[in-house]
């Protein structure tokens, strides 16, 4: 019986070549995007789930409250491990890392590399993430300050095939010996690095550890099993107010802690400000499920629609097999193996194009991503299986709906059951209402999507990032910034310099600023940027009140401060105007016993430049001359002859600095990553836009076919009383415009929900206007009409004669 | 075998019913080859419908071999026809996507015979019709003759007792309408109760008896 089916089945297929071409494709299109969607959404699922044990780990975030709103960081006050240690039993063990951007020159004789990826940590850590040693010991490999665990591609950089274990190599100049070797990171653990350093390496001083307010480590708790973390977490809370509030309220905030579980640490840490975890983005994930599903959808409309429309083509084959016994169930199963049949070919040559996709995916995502479809029985057979189901949902109306067929009528030549084809008629209109609503629902999400990402990356930032290259400055170039200044502006290609700590879209200084009063001193945190006499000519910021830093005033150095826009708000002085001339005082990082504290006057106001991404909100910024503290160098240079430049900056270096490579950067790339992930889902949002479309279309195209069809006499007969062919066309096509239309209407609120809802996430953002929705509007209903035209203009120039014949 | 009492099918047209079939009371005995004749839209392919089962009369009665077809329900009722019944039609009917072989299979199929003795039936009938070099040619490639033959021998598949058949000449020329009228004749001495419609007295004939119908009445 069933081979007998199968035979029916290919045969229609192959008989219906058009029908099937169109369900084929379509499905496979749209399988193959939900298998890549797939395969990206499974990888990013399984973060941390590798780790033994990892259901009882879980890290510390907290949400920051102050008056410019609230942010969440991973990075946390040392005390939070050293309390709940001490103070609940039901806290097993906790490990902190530090949070240090900087990179680190590491030496072996002549090889020399600046690594960015690396921790220090407590030796807690490896029982906490029992990562696989190679070599070495993980319970003692941490406890000397001078040790350094590796892993395997970096000991091969050092050492090449020599065992490493005990062997000396330079951090930032100074010798570590090599304790242990890791086996390189699993591809889904959250943690990124090369080396491991002892916590105890850094030697902070005691105190330090004991603050409740320094925000530096991430912090890892481990729990006993069936420990009620939202009671821990509540308790906690209490004790963080009681510990660190009144503190932080003098400084204008409280901060309160919370705790994420392991396995969520890679995805819901989107919106940390510090975090040094591999992060994804749960809302994208889920936006890429929803439109796989989309997708998905519309191809399996198709089906129904396609399978119901040409069923009359069909009737009067199910109207004899009525005849002849078949019974209703035996239909149903017949035609049920045929959508089977097709969905089965479609995620075939869907695994395919996945397989030969997957590459460019990975590169795409900068994963690895594998597909073991043939190494992996259980997950081919549960695509097949999903394939099967697929098939089943797509054939199963179409299958009730044929096998109910009178087979009377359909014998006598009549069209199947009056009532049913109205139904099947209006289901149809009303599936291509939801395929069009899907469309036009990514129609306007992409482009709102699309502009806001132009906005991020073409807005006025206030500064200029453009032919600016910047480096950490090291031995001499660090010791004699000036000179070195003076000595790489003696080429034509360099237009200014500045020394300093603090560049846009670098690491930031957060401290706090007194402004004295009458009633006392004000404490208000801010960014503090470290400059010299050339920062603002360098980077292009523009003064709106006051004066720049002058080498014609003395007191500049050590009594001058300049201002942001918002910090004269934040500070209280109202207007530019009036901050200009005023009092501000600063405690000295380091110290000096005769003036512990910088006291001076507000020379100038600069506009409000954007020295974070546009993702967070322009704070606070305080600029000041401070010469003790000089860690980065950034160049303006000429666009013409670059590399000429780039070359004198280099010897220049070499005359200084011999002992450390020079390791530059251009300003502008860190801009560019900063919104990588936004442009990453742009691109993925085009790309399934087009497909949703061209799968809806491909459907539309089948329907628009078999309504031409349909009414081939009645257009013969329209032609013969003498209809133009514009008359038939405007007729044929006007049926299909009206779902588009009612489409439109039921997309738009919900693509203004989402989009109005995806943009509160910035603070600087694009307007939804109204044109975005009137042009998305169109362009589905132009697609729709040359879709629909093409057939209805082909049945339109068909010969009338030759139809009523046919007839 | 067949009891109609009392049949009547009627549809409304401006408020007033229009008969197809009135008052129609009539008996067929088994072994008997009927021939129903009547003008275009006298309600002769109504009423073989009726008797096929295939359409249900707005009144009267129906036994077919001791069942009361109308108060049986649909399912009950299709297994009756479907072991009883064979259908030949005018226009042939048959898949277009099956070869002669599987057409005349199919029924065997949806009865659930299994598949060494299906073989078996279907290559007695292929044999016994004479079409077993055509088995494997789709209904296309046949003539009209042919493919009314592989529609009766479809019919007569799964041993029906009563083989209904709607002008099965209709469509074919005089001499392919002979031989289709022979094999009838034939085939009711095998003992297979016959009732067909046709619109020739020479085809009538061969019955052993002839019902006329005009305007939805029998003509006695």
């Amino acid at each position: 019986m069933i081979k007998n089916y199968l035979k029916t089945a290919l045969r229609n297929i192959n008989r219906y070549k058009g029908f099937s071409g169109i369900n084929i494709v379509s499905l496979s299109i749209a399988l193959t995007g939900c298998l890549i969607i797939g395969l990206f959404v499974w990888d990013e699922l399984q973060y941390d789930k590798f780790i033994k044990g990892g259901e009882n780990i879980y890290r510390f975030y907290t949400k920051r409250t102050d008056n410019t709103g609230v942010t969440s960081t991973a990075s946390v006050p040392p005390m939070f491990a050293t309390y709940v240690q001490q103070q609940y039993p039901e806290v097993e063990n906790t490990n902190r890392i530090i949070m240090l951007n900087s990179k680190m020159l590491v030496e072996n004789g002549d090889v020399k590399t600046y690594e960015e990826k690396w921790i220090a940590t407590e030796p807690s850590f490896f029982n906490f993430f029992p990562l696989k040693f190679l070599k070495g010991e993980p319970n003692t490999s941490l406890s000397d300050p001078n040790s350094i665990v590796i892993t395997e591609d970096f000991a091969k950089t050092f050492f090449g095939s020599q065992d490493p274990i005990g062997k000396v190599i330079k951090i930032n100049k100074s010798d570590v010996v090599v304790k242990g070797v890791l086996a390189n990171l699993p591809p889904h653990f959250h943690l990124d690095f090369k080396f491991i350093m002892p916590l105890s390496a850094l030697g902070l001083p005691k105190e330090r550890m004991q603050n409740w307010q320094w925000q530096q480590f991430f912090t890892y708790i481990k729990v006993k099993p069936g420990t009620n973390i939202q009671q821990l977490q509540n308790k906690f809370q209490l004790a963080v107010k009681k510990e660190a509030d009144p503190k932080n309220k003098e400084r204008g905030f409280t901060f309160s802690p919370y705790l994420q579980a392991l396995k969520d640490i890679h995805l819901t840490s989107s919106d940390f400000i510090y975090d040094n975890a591999k992060r994804g983005n749960a809302d994208y994930v889920k936006a890429l499920t929803i439109i796989a599903i989309f997708v998905l959808i519309i191809a399996i409309f198709n089906f129904i629609n396609l399978a119901t429309a040409r069923s009359f083509r069909r009737a009067k084959e199910i109207g004899v097999r009525k005849v002849i016994g078949a019974d209703r169930r035996q239909l149903v199963l017949q035609f049920t193996s045929e959508s089977v049949l097709l969905a089965m070919a479609s995620i075939i040559i869907s695994v395919i194009a996945a397989l030969l996709i997957l590459p460019s995916l990975n590169r795409f995502t900068e994963k690895n991503i594998s597909f073991p479809f043939f190494s992996n029985p259980l997950l081919a057979l549960s695509i097949l299986l999903a394939g099967i189901v697929i098939g089943i949902l797509a054939g199963i109306y179409p299958a009730l709906f044929m096998s109910g067929f009178q087979p009377i009528k359909v014998l006598k030549g009549l069209k199947p059951g009056a009532g049913n084809t109205g139904f099947s008629s209006s289901l149809r209109k009303g599936l291509v209402i939801v395929q069009f609503a899907l469309s036009a629902l990514l129609i306007v999400c992409t482009t709102i999507v699309y502009r806001q990402i132009t906005f991020l990356h073409n807005k006025d930032l206030g500064f200029n990032k453009d032919q600016v290259i910047y480096f950490d400055v090291r031995g001499d170039v660090e010791k004699h910034p000036e000179t070195f200044k003076q000595e790489i502006l003696r080429t034509p290609g360099v237009v200014s310099a500045t020394a300093g700590y603090g560049l846009p879209g670098d690491v930031l200084a957060g401290d706090e600023i007194i402004v004295p009063g009458k009633e006392g001193d004000k404490t208000q945190s801010v960014n503090l940027f470290i400059v010299d006499h050339d920062y603002i000519k360098t980077m292009g910021l523009q003064l709106v009140k006051g004066r720049d830093f002058s080498r014609n005033f003395a007191t500049d150095t050590s009594e001058a401060f300049i201002i942001n826009e918002t910090a004269v708000r934040e500070l209280g002085f109202k207007t530019p105007q009036n901050a200009v001339g005023q009092p501000l005082a600063w405690n000295k990082w380091e110290k000096d016993s005769l003036n512990p504290v910088k006291k001076g006057k507000i020379i100038g106001v600069v506009k409000d430049f954007h020295y974070k991404s546009l993702h967070e909100k322009v704070s606070a910024a305080v600029l000041q001359i401070y010469s003790p503290v000089i860690a980065k160098m950034a160049v303006k240079v000429k666009a013409a002859d670059l590399p000429k430049t780039i070359a004198f900056i280099k010897s220049a270096w070499n005359k200084f600095s011999p002992d450390y490579p020079l390791d530059y950067k251009f300003l502008d790339e860190n801009f560019a990553i900063m919104y990588k992930a936004e442009d990453k889902l742009s691109s993925l949002l085009w790309i399934f836009t087009v497909m949703a479309i061209f799968v809806g279309c491909m459907g539309l195209f089948g329907l628009a076919a078999f309504s031409a069809e349909q009414r081939t006499k009645e257009i013969g007969i329209r032609k013969v009383l003498g209809a133009s062919v514009m008359n038939i066309v405007t007729m044929l096509s006007k049926n299909f415009l009206k779902p588009v239309f009612i489409a439109s209407v039921i997309a738009f609120p919900v693509a203004w929900w989402a989009m109005n809802k995806w943009l509160e996430d910035f603070p600087y953002r694009v307007n939804i206007s109204w044109w975005i929705f009137a042009v998305a509007g169109i362009a589905a209903l132009l697609i729709a009409l040359i879709t629909v035209s093409f057939q209805a203009i082909k049945a339109a120039l068909s010969n009338p004669v030759k139809n009523l014949r046919a007839e | 075998m067949i009891q109609l009492e009392r049949i009547s099918k009627w549809h409304m047209q401006g408020g007033r019913p229009v008969f197809i079939l009135k008052d129609i009371n009539m008996t067929v005995a088994e072994g008997e080859f009927i021939s129903i004749m009547g003008p275009s839209g006298s309600g002769k392919s109504t009423l073989l419908n009726v008797i096929g089962m295939l359409d249900v009369p707005n009144e009267g009665g129906y036994n077919f071999m001791g069942n009361d077809v109308f108060k049986m329900k649909e399912k009950q009722r299709s297994a009756l026809y479907k072991h009883h019944i064979g259908f030949v039609f005018q226009a042939y009917h048959l898949i277009d996507e099956l070869t002669v072989y599987e057409n005349i299979e199919t029924p065997l199929l949806y009865q659930d015979v299994k598949g060494s003795e299906r073989k078996a039936i279907v290559a007695d009938m292929l044999d016994k019709f004479q079409i077993v070099g055509k088995k494997d040619l789709f209904p296309s490639q046949l003539s009209g003759g042919q493919q009314q033959l592989v529609g009766i021998a479809r019919a007569l598949i799964a041993k029906p007792k009563l083989l209904l058949a709607d002008e099965p000449t209709g469509n074919l020329n005089s001499k392919q309408g002979e031989e289709i009228m022979g094999l009838f004749k034939e085939l009711n001495n095998e003992g297979v109760t016959i009732i067909q419609v046709t619109h020739s007295e020479k085809n009538a004939e061969y019955g052993s008896r002839i019902i006329n119908l005009l305007d939805g009445r029998i003509q006695m």
